[in-house]
């Protein structure tokens, strides 16, 4: 041990201690069984495997999306938290704790504008990953479910992406949800009492604003955390994340009440159904700690400097106090929901209700639909090109939609080009 | 493979356990600086309250002799001659504001008695009622400071006007 | 394992912590330093450069360095501009270069009650100085150039009362002969051709307002509105006035104390409160008090005072009630009685006037002169009106209506204005239907004003 780093040593010696038994179970592993151990005895990470398969571990594969929304998530969390001890959801004050936050408040603007920009990353790396499990096939067998509940967990987080956006209450926030609030109405039967159990009412005011505090800060974070939990629990019961020639793995169905003769790891690597076997393909399988770990660690120190980053450099958004009777024009959705828009600027029944209706009700299906399980585990396989088409070109279209909402539309949603220069307009309003 | 042999890690170049402790240590202060930003955060810079520093007004609204209760601030502008003082009109027992004597103050809740000096008479007030400094603000205004207290003789005293 | 993979790792890790740490302290380095905090050392230097004594030293040297603001929650404001200005009371910084200057005539009213953006306009909550000096992106009330400061005195206080505002009262003076009421809304009173003005100094620049005045079809694309002939002093008077109107209201506190004590002020009050229906006054009036009309003989002004604010200490057994006054209005209506018989009471008591007064002050009040222009003799132009282009003087009115025609055509009015040219746009401008706003018996008066204009003697050729 004498070539260990230092703080190596340090750690070692204090985990070794009485108080420092008392406190973590395992110190820092010596030994596989420590390190199996090290997943096992943690709160924090025994929802982790104790071993990983190599292939899971590949940067390539999945891009550690499905990560990086997490930590964008914890960021969220943790800024939201400490922004939560200056803002009031009130319309007369809520304007003024944002300009305080601005002004007066250490750090204030830093910490409002990393939860701004993790929250539109959010959003971006919770829809990337959506794209990355389907072109992966990880949505088939046995993996239907977890997919049904990842689009939920997409749902949640434009919700709360879209409650959020309200609170600063200017103009940006009113307009945006005024006119996302009345593509929600659309909806046929049940849209007009959802706009108005959503708003509290049939403006958007002081009641709309409480209610979409409420959602925002504890309804839909504590339902995504608990979706979340079932999510992960699900990669690991499903077999980790999915690989190419998953199929054709032995799995050894141990009966249940017996326990095999040449067990060494206790019941940590034992399961019934699809988990890595002890003795099979044994090259293929590293232990989590440090392998899996280690490379959470770095992807999480890499998402923090990118959100500080953007933080430092570009300030949130913060336009005129809300103004009911002074719309902007044109009225823009969030970012998200401009494709939502343009569609809806064609046909609102159309473009707002049925489009958008059969998109969500076709992702929810779709592993329930596409039963075939050939081409799971590689990007673009062959034998899903006709899947692979139809997802592509859905994608393409919400894109195109969406820039076209973002950039081609000027005032009364006329089409503008963004390259010219719009004509001068007169001062006032 | 004997499973509880050490494996490589423990064994690293001199390299390997420099960037490692460089990385711990740029880690840790991050998290360290990040705790200490939160924290720094949570503290307020500015009040929404009454401010404790407030103007009493010119000194000639205030006769000679005269003991004057501000409501709002709770205190009283006691002026003798050319010297200004501010007591405190928040009983030490439990907070009631007490009220101008004959001599002294007296406390309607549970009858604690002060003299002119604010030491306590009798009653169940622990100790005297508090003196707050009061200096000339720069527009000639009688300025009362609530954060600092002042011993019972300190005072702020005009120059005799001609 | 092997040590190449583990090396690979702490290379990342590094390079990763050093890089977060780095940008934390680049995060905590951008807030901690601020605009204000060296503003701040320098006044501190300077205070510890003039201190006299030791103990002013250590005052000085005590000071803190940290935001200072004034709380307005009436106002639904917090201004800390005195972050930076830390000596606007402070005359000895009389001349001193900004941000350390002392700030003049602040007697009348207190830092503590007034803040500083109700006058000066700007963002009171910003701590950088071109945020709170407000000429940026999404904040629409920046600061308003000193030129233009009486415009908010105008937001409390009657224009006409106030002697710290001259060209504001000429503004709104201008406004009404001008009879912009005519096509616009003000306080509810007026045409609805162009917008209602109650809040267009929050709306508009100064820059814009002269622009508009001088040629508003050059920047408000389609508008009818003549273009105002107003001399250089004239239009900053008029810009003024249209500046004060924020729609800013004057809440509690601020109310008890916006009447400046003129005798303006008084007559107003005098009028509103109908004290006319007890006393009397030129005649007119009741009978259950005692004639004012030399009340300023036989009373002094302390008694007076005294007397509204308690009729009964004064007068035992007097059966005036007890309305109430604030201080100031008690101060206006004695400077009012005091003044009685140096006073025009005509607009005060309408049935002193005759019907052609009356009626001039009809053609005022409604904005006539807008179109008719100002003593009804025309030249306002009208594009493509069969009437030479202008909207007609109304000097001889007299010669070709009657009486009835007259009345009918104010409050009918006339929608459709034959064209010059029927391959031009219509003319733009048009007789509203006034019966709907004008009382009939003020018609009558009206009628009568306008005949009375034909010039009398004149040779009229023929």
């Amino acid at each position: 041990m004498m070539n260990a780093p230092f703080l190596t040593r340090l750690w070692q010696k204090f985990t070794r201690s009485r108080v420092g038994r008392s406190i973590f179970r395992v110190g820092l592993p010596q030994s596989n069984l420590e390190r199996s151990q090290a997943m096992t005895s943690s709160f924090l990470l025994h929802i982790q495997p104790a071993k990983v398969h190599k292939h899971s571990l590949k940067a390539g594969y999945s891009l550690g999306l499905g990560l990086i929304s997490l930590y964008l998530f914890i960021i969220l969390i943790g800024t939201g938290v400490l922004l939560m001890f200056y803002y009031v959801p009130s319309t007369a004050s809520a304007y003024n704790t944002m300009k305080d936050l601005q002004f007066v408040v250490s750090a204030g603007l830093l910490v409002r504008n990393m939860h701004r920009w993790a929250a539109h990353l959010m959003v971006l790396f919770v829809l990337l990953h959506l794209c990355r499990v389907f072109y992966t096939g990880a949505y088939k067998r046995p993996r239907e479910f977890n997919w049904v509940i990842g689009v939920g967990l997409f749902l949640l987080t434009l919700g709360l992406s879209f409650t959020g956006y309200l609170l600063p209450w200017d103009q940006l926030a009113f307009w945006a949800i005024t006119v996302g609030t009345n593509i929600a109405g659309y909806a046929p039967v049940i849209g007009a009492k959802v706009k108005y159990v959503l708003l509290g009412g049939n403006i958007v005011g002081q009641e709309a604003l409480t209610r979409f505090y409420a959602l925002h800060v504890i309804v839909l974070p504590t339902l995504a955390l608990l979706m979340v939990g079932v999510h992960l629990w699900r990669v690991r019961k499903d077999g980790g994340l999915s690989r190419p020639d998953e199929a054709g793995e032995v799995v050894e169905q141990i009966p249940p009440g017996q326990l095999p003769v040449n067990k060494s790891y206790g019941l940590m690597e034992l399961a019934r159904g699809t988990s890595p076997q002890v003795g099979k393909n044994p090259e293929d399988e590293v232990f989590s700690w440090p392998h899996l770990v280690f490379r959470e660690i770095l992807l999480f120190l890499l998402v923090t400097a990118v959100v500080l980053f953007l933080a430092i450099f570009w300030n949130a958004p913060l336009e005129e106090f809300a103004n009911p009777i002074h719309p902007p024009n044109p009225a823009k959705a969030p970012w998200y929901f401009l494709g939502l828009q343009e569609l809806v600027s064609y046909s609102a029944f159309w473009g707002g209700v049925v489009i958008p209706g059969l998109l969500v009700t076709a992702l929810l299906l779709l592993p329930y639909l596409d039963r075939k399980r050939a081409g799971v585990g590689r990007w673009f396989a062959r034998e899903r090109v006709v899947a692979n088409s139809i997802f592509t070109l859905c994608l393409l279209a919400a894109i195109v939609f969406t820039v076209i909402g973002t950039l081609f539309r000027g005032p009364n949603w006329d089409w503008v080009e963004p390259w010219r220069q719009p004509p001068a307009i007169t001062e006032g309003h | 493979m004997n499973p509880s042999a050490p494996q490589g890690q423990n064994n690293v170049s001199r390299r390997g356990f420099l960037q490692l402790t460089f990385g711990w240590l740029a880690g840790i202060f991050a998290i360290a600086l990040s705790a200490a930003g939160a924290v720094r955060f949570l503290v307020p810079n500015v009040l929404f309250e009454a401010s404790q520093v407030f103007k009493a007004g010119k000194p000639d609204d205030f006769p000679d002799g005269s003991v004057t209760f501000l409501e709002e601030e709770r205190v009283f502008l006691v002026r003798q001659g050319n010297t200004y003082r501010c007591l405190s009109a928040i009983c030490t027992h439990l907070g009631c504001t007490v009220n101008r004597a004959e001599k002294g103050y007296h406390c309607p809740c549970h009858g604690s008695i002060f003299d002119d000096q604010g030491s306590v008479k009798s009653g169940p007030a622990p100790h005297a009622l508090a003196w707050f400094q009061v200096t000339l603000s720069k527009d000639s205004r009688l300025l009362v400071d609530k954060n600092r207290k002042v011993a019972a003789d300190k005072y702020l005293v005009l120059p005799t006007k001609a | 394992m092997n040590n190449g993979s583990m090396l690979r790792f702490y290379g990342w890790f590094t390079f990763l912590g050093l890089l977060v740490g780095g940008l934390v302290v680049l995060g905590y380095y951008k807030d901690e330093y601020r605009e204000w905090k060296d503003y701040q050392r320098k006044f501190v230097q300077e205070e510890i450069q003039r201190a006299a004594t030791p103990q002013q030293k250590a005052i000085a040297e005590s000071t803190p360095v940290e935001v200072r603001q004034i709380l307005l929650p009436e106002l639904n404001r917090v201004d800390r501009c005195t972050t930076c200005h830390l000596a606007v009371e402070d005359p000895s910084y009389g001349g001193y270069e900004q941000p350390l200057a002392y700030h003049p005539q602040h007697e009348q009213h207190p830092f503590e009650k007034f803040g500083c953006t109700i006058c000066h306009r700007g963002q009171g909550r910003a701590t950088t100085t071109a945020d709170a000096h407000g000429a940026v992106a999404h904040w629409d009330q920046p600061m308003l150039p000193l030129q233009y400061i009486q415009a908010s005195c105008g937001q409390c206080h009657e224009a006409a009362d106030n002697p710290a505002a001259p060209e504001l009262a000429q503004g709104q003076q201008l406004f009404e002969t001008s009879g912009c009421r005519g096509c616009h809304k003000l306080g509810g009173a007026g045409g609805n051709l162009g917008p209602e003005l109650d809040k267009v100094g929050t709306r508009r620049s100064p820059e814009w307002l002269k622009k508009h005045f001088l040629a508003p079809a050059a920047v408000t694309a389609g508008s009818a509105m003549p273009p105002q002939k107003f001399s250089e002093t004239n239009l900053e008077a008029i810009v003024l006035f249209m500046l004060s109107q924020t729609g800013q209201t004057a809440p509690g506190y601020y109310a008890s104390m916006k009447v400046i004590p003129s005798a303006d002020e008084g007559q107003r009050l005098f009028q509103q409160k109908g004290c006319i229906g007890c006393h009397t006054v030129a005649g007119q009036g009741g009978k259950v008090g005692p004639v004012l009309d030399d009340v300023g003989l036989r009373r002094s002004p302390e008694w007076m005072l005294q007397h509204f604010r308690d009729p009964q200490s004064v007068t035992p057994g007097s059966v005036m009630p007890k309305f109430g006054f604030t201080e100031t209005e008690a101060r206006a209506l004695t400077e009012f009685l005091l003044h009685l018989r140096e006073r025009n009471l005509a607009s005060t008591f309408p049935s002193l006037m005759s019907p052609v007064e009356r009626g001039r002050e009809i053609y005022r009040k409604y904005g006539c002169a807008g179109c008719h222009g100002a003593e009804a003799k025309g030249s306002v132009p009208n594009p493509n009106a069969k009437t030479a282009e202008q909207v007609p003087g109304l000097i001889r009115v007299a010669e070709g209506y009657t009486k009835a025609e007259l009345k009918s055509r104010i409050v009918k009015g006339q929608r459709e204005i034959p064209a010059l040219d029927p391959k031009r746009p219509p003319p733009p401008l048009y007789m509203p239907a006034w019966g709907a706003v004008i009382k009939d018996a003020e018609v009558d008066d009206l009628v009568a004003y306008l005949i009375s204009l034909k010039p009398k003697g004149e040779d009229l050729g023929f």
